[in-house]
């Protein structure tokens, strides 16, 4: 046996939950040389939150699950703070994806193992009892979606997951500050409850945890599920169409490059490809239901950059680590920070050249607060003439007026916590405020929603769930109104946008449909 | 596949994003965009992106390169200018009042972010060191905004 000073460097190296996966479980398209046609109980489509938590619970309970993802597996050893790359290998379109509207507004979605978990935040809440009120209210929900039967399932992801509030010392001084600065107006604000197994603090959540702490699925539900020797995943394969008999799913076909994937489902599929894909999926696939591609939603974010007379660093820290919902029922936003790299934050960055690199030399000053706005806009998802997911979206008014209200306590915020810049980023304004009352005037700013700087995350609805075939697209047992056997278990099937962050209900949905809907195969199968 | 930029659009393209971005005889940091492999990376976005962005891509080159004949009502183009009137140009376009015309040059900060920043040879300018928190760097206190005015008269004088 050797002993340490004989070992090589990667000797060392923690090993991760991605690096050691069952053989054969893995199946990259890229590599495929033959068609595959194959047999199992389930078909899973996509493998983000939704999708692993589903195939977890279907493969735990004894049944064979195929997981269909259409980006790459990317190893948690191969993450740095390597923005461009991300964009381009982990971010749908590389990141060019935008929402069409009156103005357009970036979308990230990840399309890889994991899908969006590999490059959020992992910030875990629980759906707000008031919005499960308004779905049982005003969508036809009922009993199917209650805070009790829920219950369990949360419990389950916390442990999983290890829900836990951020740590001191990883807390970092942008999301410190931000605390320091609610308390000093009056506004609640917390630490944030995030999927934690042993943070370091690196500031990396958007390209990726380096040491796999953030519990994204490509280190926790998709391992563990092929980890049960039921399931298997097939990478880099796009889903083209779920194949539907009389009116029944029963499999998919997928493309590989110029290979063909033919998985044949024997008990159901189940789709979880995001609000986005999902419903366009659906209509590939032959369902014609009016809602599908309607009643889209999103939190689109707005923030404002702080530059300060000393190191904030937010390179250091939870990424995202302080919040409040002070406003969350009152005026639909939600507050946070967020440590923003340079590559991201640059664009918004007052000035141009002398200017601009003078303050991106002082880059570690500057604090990044933003706030995610619940906004009642609806919008549209459909395909676009080349083939790609066309979205369509524009605030109303009511959002612009929220929208203006949030900048407006960020700024004081800001300020209060000693800043000497405040950029808030709107057409027609000065680029650069520095004193409470010019913070004020940004509530007398244009509404035009092409005057502000929205970054659309955290996106809803387009294939909803409901009673009603006429209004809603997948009913209260999340199978689709139109085709037996085929269930939506992400987030298109929300009747509404949460005012939170969605992972956590996105996967204890999943999860909950996922145990009905082997609970009745069970069933099926023993009569 | 996206078709290469033409030289007309790779040198529109240096002129704008070596504006935004100057090298040390103009700017702080120690490189300007021009200094690193700015057409390879132009090449490589515009051949991995879809067709549709790849066209946003280079509307708002031209958009950046045709602007000093509405700018400066000058017949010239972006990378026949001194540098002054070319920061003079994108200062205008960033304050277009058409959303599509301001937008360009902002689709170009953003672009050239994503590449500029992340340079080995830049970053370790841009990001500092960490900070951990609770170091009890300074205490919170609002400032008034007579402070903060103050502040201001203070580096307006020293610059």
């Amino acid at each position: 046996m050797s002993n340490d000073a004989s070992l090589e460097p990667h000797d060392h190296a923690p090993r991760f939950a991605d690096d050691d996966l069952p053989a054969g479980a893995v199946v990259d398209g890229t590599k495929l040389d033959r068609d595959v046609d194959e047999e199992v109980d389930f078909v899973v489509v996509g493998s983000g939150a939704a999708g692993s938590v589903a195939a977890h619970t279907l493969a735990t309970l004894g049944w064979s699950v195929a997981i269909v993802e259409e980006g790459p597996w990317l190893k948690t050893r191969d993450f740095n703070d390597d923005v461009l790359g991300t964009f381009e290998k982990a971010l749908r379109d590389n990141g060019t994806q935008v929402l069409k509207g009156r103005a357009y507004m970036p979308m990230l979605q990840g399309r890889c193992v994991g899908g969006s978990t590999l490059v959020n935040s992992a910030i875990a809440w629980r759906m707000p009892e008031d919005v499960v009120d308004e779905w049982r209210r005003d969508h036809g929900i009922g009993d199917a979606i209650t805070m009790k039967n829920l219950e369990p399932h949360y419990d389950a992801l916390d442990r999983d997951l290890n829900v836990r509030a951020v740590a001191d010392e990883v807390l970092g001084e942008n999301n410190r500050l931000f605390l320091e600065a609610a308390k000093g107006r009056g506004i609640h604000a917390t630490r944030m409850r995030r999927y934690d197994r042993g943070c370091k603090g690196s500031g990396q959540c958007i390209t990726g945890c380096p040491n796999g702490a953030k519990q994204g699925m490509s280190v926790s539900y998709v391992p563990w599920a092929l980890g049960t020797g039921n399931a298997r995943i097939f990478c880099s394969c796009r889903v083209e169409r779920v194949e539907v008999s009389g009116d029944r799913a029963v499999g998919v076909t997928a493309k590989a490059g110029a290979r063909k994937v033919t998985l044949r489902a024997r008990r159901g599929v189940f789709v979880a490809a995001s609000t986005v894909q999902t419903p366009n999926i659906l209509r590939r696939s032959g369902l014609r239901a009016r809602a599908i591609g309607q009643h889209f939603q999103s939190h689109p974010g707005i923030g404002a950059g702080g530059f300060f007379d000393r190191p904030i660093g937010m390179n250091f820290g939870a990424t995202q680590g302080a919040e409040s919902i002070d406003f969350r029922t009152s005026d639909r936003f939600k507050l946070e920070t967020i440590g923003m790299p340079p590559e991201l934050a640059a664009a918004r960055v007052p000035g141009i050249g002398a200017e601009l690199t003078r303050r991106l030399a002082s880059f570690a000053n500057v604090a990044v607060w933003v706030a995610n706005m619940r906004m009642t806009a609806q919008g549209t998802v459909d395909t676009q003439w080349d083939g790609r997911d066309r979205v369509t979206f524009t605030p109303n008014a009511d959002d612009m007026r929220s929208s203006k209200k949030a900048l407006v306590i960020l700024g004081h915020m800001l300020l209060d916590a000693g800043a000497r810049e405040v950029w808030p980023g709107v057409y027609g304004s000065p680029s650069v405020v520095t004193t409470h009352d010019e913070v004020e005037k940004l509530a007398d700013a244009t509404s035009d929603p092409r005057a502000y700087h929205f970054i659309a995350t955290h996106l809803f609805g387009a294939a909803r769930m409901g009673p009603d075939p006429r209004t809603s697209a997948v009913g209260l047992d999340f199978e689709t109104h139109e085709a037996r056997g085929l269930y939506v278990v992400d987030s298109s099937v929300f009747p509404t946008n949460l005012g939170v962050n969605p992972q956590h209900s996105i996967m204890a949905l999943a999860r909950m449909a996922a145990m009905s809907v082997a609970e009745r195969a069970s069933r099926g199968a023993a009569a | 596949m996206n078709l290469a930029l033409t030289s007309f659009e790779r040198r529109s393209a240096r002129a704008a994003f070596g504006t935004i971005f100057p090298g040390a005889d103009r700017g702080t940091l120690p490189l300007g965009i021009c200094d690193m492999d700015l057409d390879g990376y132009l090449d490589r976005t515009l051949s991995s992106i879809p067709f549709e962005p790849s066209i946003g891509l280079r509307l708002a080159i031209w958009v950046v390169a045709l602007a000093p004949i509405f700018v400066l009502k000058r017949f010239a183009t972006i990378a026949s200018l001194g540098v002054e009137d070319r920061e003079r140009v994108i200062s205008a376009i960033y304050a277009s009042p058409y959303y599509v015309v301001r937008s360009a040059a902002i689709a170009l900060k953003a672009i050239g972010s994503l590449f500029y920043c992340g340079d080995a040879r830049v970053r370790p300018s841009i990001v500092g060191a960490p900070v951990p928190a609770n170091s009890g760097i300074v205490a919170l206190r609002k400032r008034s905004n007579h402070e903060i005015e103050e502040q201001g008269n203070e580096q307006r004088r020293i610059a």
